[in-house]
């Protein structure tokens, strides 16, 4: 380094001091990131490509057999199985989010109504919830819908559920986990939204004589749609992905793809198969985060929703 | 009149919200002092769940290990995820997008493929060398990985909002680098440092997907252990363990707030 032939000048070596500096402060981290993260998931990629081997662990040669058990091809011709639980996967992030969505827009209005000094401490109230771990809220859920308790037997009034049952698992115990668990993901994009409204629009809708639900329509909605479609993205990706709630309160029937992947390796059947189902999840959170970086730029809240 | 209705029925709605939110967990510490064995009717305050807590080895263990994993992996991220962070800022005029990517990548990997793809390489590593076998070592090298991003996001911010003329002030002062980094940087991120240690150790505590499938045989963490007893069958121990560990989160993330806003004030 020191005897290059050429003296480098003060410039260039502020340049070299700057740039080793660079190094010494991300490197560590970028390094760890790479190793511990990035190489893992390229590693399950190629898993995905190779062959079923005994044990369930992948080997060579490679070939597209795990994608086509994902579409439900197997030993014994086609079954549904597989399909159906994406389709359900599908199904339950759609409804769930579409919960969560008529929930969180009302909340997320709410708050900004309120007294400008209360509104951090409604925020955090909605937000608390989500720090304690997600199978001890699964499982405060798990309690809820017991068999014997006031919900499930209100169930059994209604007719939801046979005698002396609880209310999960079943489908709609693990609709219901997905949209507890998501709504602050909701709550705060949307909440950001309405903060930044511009009052002004909504006036000269009523100046305007608009009904209140054009006025609504046409001036407050296209406001929040930034807010209200980053917040989607936030809770529609995880809960595509999911694994503790359908694991804990749908039971064999509400299996959603989190669980096939993770049944692949943990039960140690197919790993092939897993990571197929892993790329899936994969390709859904980087569409999704595609469109939230479209939309993002102008809304610029996003990220510390993660946190 | 038509706006006061409208008003009064979100209002009604908002408490209703917050209820559905915290039914779950209040139904969780309620019962842990059930004097019956039951999640249906509560007969009684006792403490008995918490004392057979105590006697439980298993349970002991896996609150050790929960511990350790938390605290070892937080310091560490601590370290690099603070270098990134100063690195970020110092040279945020450079085209930095390869590193932003990076960082932003374990934070949006749903924790399924997150958990599995960690699994998946510690194996084949485990099977070629020998080393990395699943335990507390793979738990605690996973849990880095998701808490680096964050102490990075925090300690940025912080620089962020510093006056970027005391940098020139050290400087001139002809302030050593150590005695920059000694004397002007480190206090002055401090409420940063904290805030981040104790977001990553919230962090670490809160996870079960990472963990579950980095684990080996002896390292259940008490996630873990809750888990296991969840799937032999409900019981009101398990409200009793669940009940410490929302205590113990709300106050590590009361206090990760508190320095975060004492740092910006």
């Amino acid at each position: 380094m020191a005897y290059s032939g050429v003296l480098p000048s003060a410039r260039s070596q502020a340049m070299v001091a700057e740039a080793r500096h660079l190094l010494m402060t991300v490197a560590p981290g970028a390094i760890w990131i790479f190793v511990f993260l990035v190489l893992p998931s390229f590693y399950l990629m190629g898993v995905a490509f190779m062959t079923n081997g005994t044990y369930g662990l992948p080997e060579m040669p490679l070939s597209l057999e795990s994608f086509k058990r994902l579409a439900g091809f197997g030993f014994l011709g086609w079954s549904p199985g597989n399909l159906y639980t994406l389709l359900r996967s599908l199904w339950q992030t759609v409804v769930s989010t579409g919960l969560v969505v008529l929930i969180a827009y009302p909340i997320a209005y709410y708050i900004t109504t309120c007294r400008e000094k209360w509104r951090p401490i409604m925020l955090l109230l909605v937000v608390v919830p989500s720090w304690t771990n997600q199978v001890i809220r699964t499982f405060g859920w798990m309690n809820l819908l017991a068999p014997g308790t006031p919900l499930a037997e209100l169930g059994q009034l209604v007719g939801l559920v046979p005698e002396n049952m609880g209310l999960y698992p079943s489908n709609f115990a693990v609709t219901l986990g997905l949209v507890y668990n998501f709504l602050p993901f909701m709550v705060l994009p949307l909440y950001a939204a309405f903060e930044k409204l511009d009052h002004a629009q909504v006036q000269a809708a009523q100046d305007l004589y608009a009904s209140p639900v054009r006025a609504f329509w046409h001036a407050v909605f296209p406001q929040t749609l930034p807010g209200l479609l980053a917040g989607t993205v936030l809770v529609a990706i995880p809960a595509f992905g999911m694994y503790v709630i359908p694991e804990l309160l749908g039971g064999g029937k509400g299996m959603m793809l989190g669980n096939l992947v993770a049944n692949q390796f943990s039960g140690g059947s197919n790993w092939p198969l897993g990571a197929a189902g892993a790329i899936l999840m994969l390709i859904a959170t980087f569409v999704g985060l595609y469109a939230m970086r479209r939309i993002g730029k102008r809304l610029g809240g996003g990220e510390e929703v993660v946190i | 009149m038509r706006k006061r209705t409208l008003q009064r029925s979100l209002t009604g709605f908002w408490w209703l919200t917050l209820f559905f939110l915290y039914v779950p967990l209040l139904v969780v510490v309620v019962f842990s002092f059930n004097a019956a064995n039951s999640a249906a009717s509560f007969t009684g305050v006792s403490l008995r769940w918490y004392r057979r807590l105590l006697g439980n080895e298993q349970i002991l263990s896996a609150f050790a290990n929960s511990m350790i994993l938390a605290i070892v992996s937080s310091i560490v991220a601590l370290v690099i995820g603070c270098l990134i962070g100063y690195g970020m800022y110092r040279h945020r005029h450079r085209k930095l997008g390869w590193l932003i990517a990076l960082i932003y990548l374990p934070i949006v990997l749903p924790d399924i493929v997150f958990g599995i793809s960690e699994m998946a390489f510690f194996v084949q590593i485990n099977r070629l060398t020998g080393v990395l076998g699943p335990g507390l070592l793979t738990m605690i090298i996973s849990h880095v990985t998701f808490q680096i991003p964050f102490v990075a996001l925090i300690v940025y911010s912080r620089f962020v909002g510093l006056d970027p003329t005391l940098f020139e002030a050290a400087k001139d002062l002809y302030a050593t680098p150590w005695q920059r980094a000694r004397f002007f940087m480190l206090p002055t991120i401090k409420p940063a440092l904290i805030s981040a240690f104790f977001l990553s150790f919230t962090l670490s505590i809160d996870d079960f997907v990472i963990s579950f499938f980095t684990a080996g045989p002896e390292s259940a963490t008490l996630p873990i252990y809750i888990w296991g007893a969840i799937k032999k069958g409900v019981s009101p121990e398990i409200n009793a363990i669940a009940t410490l560990m929302i205590g113990a989160v709300a106050i590590a993330a009361v206090l990760s707030l508190m320095f975060n806003r004492q740092g910006r004030r």
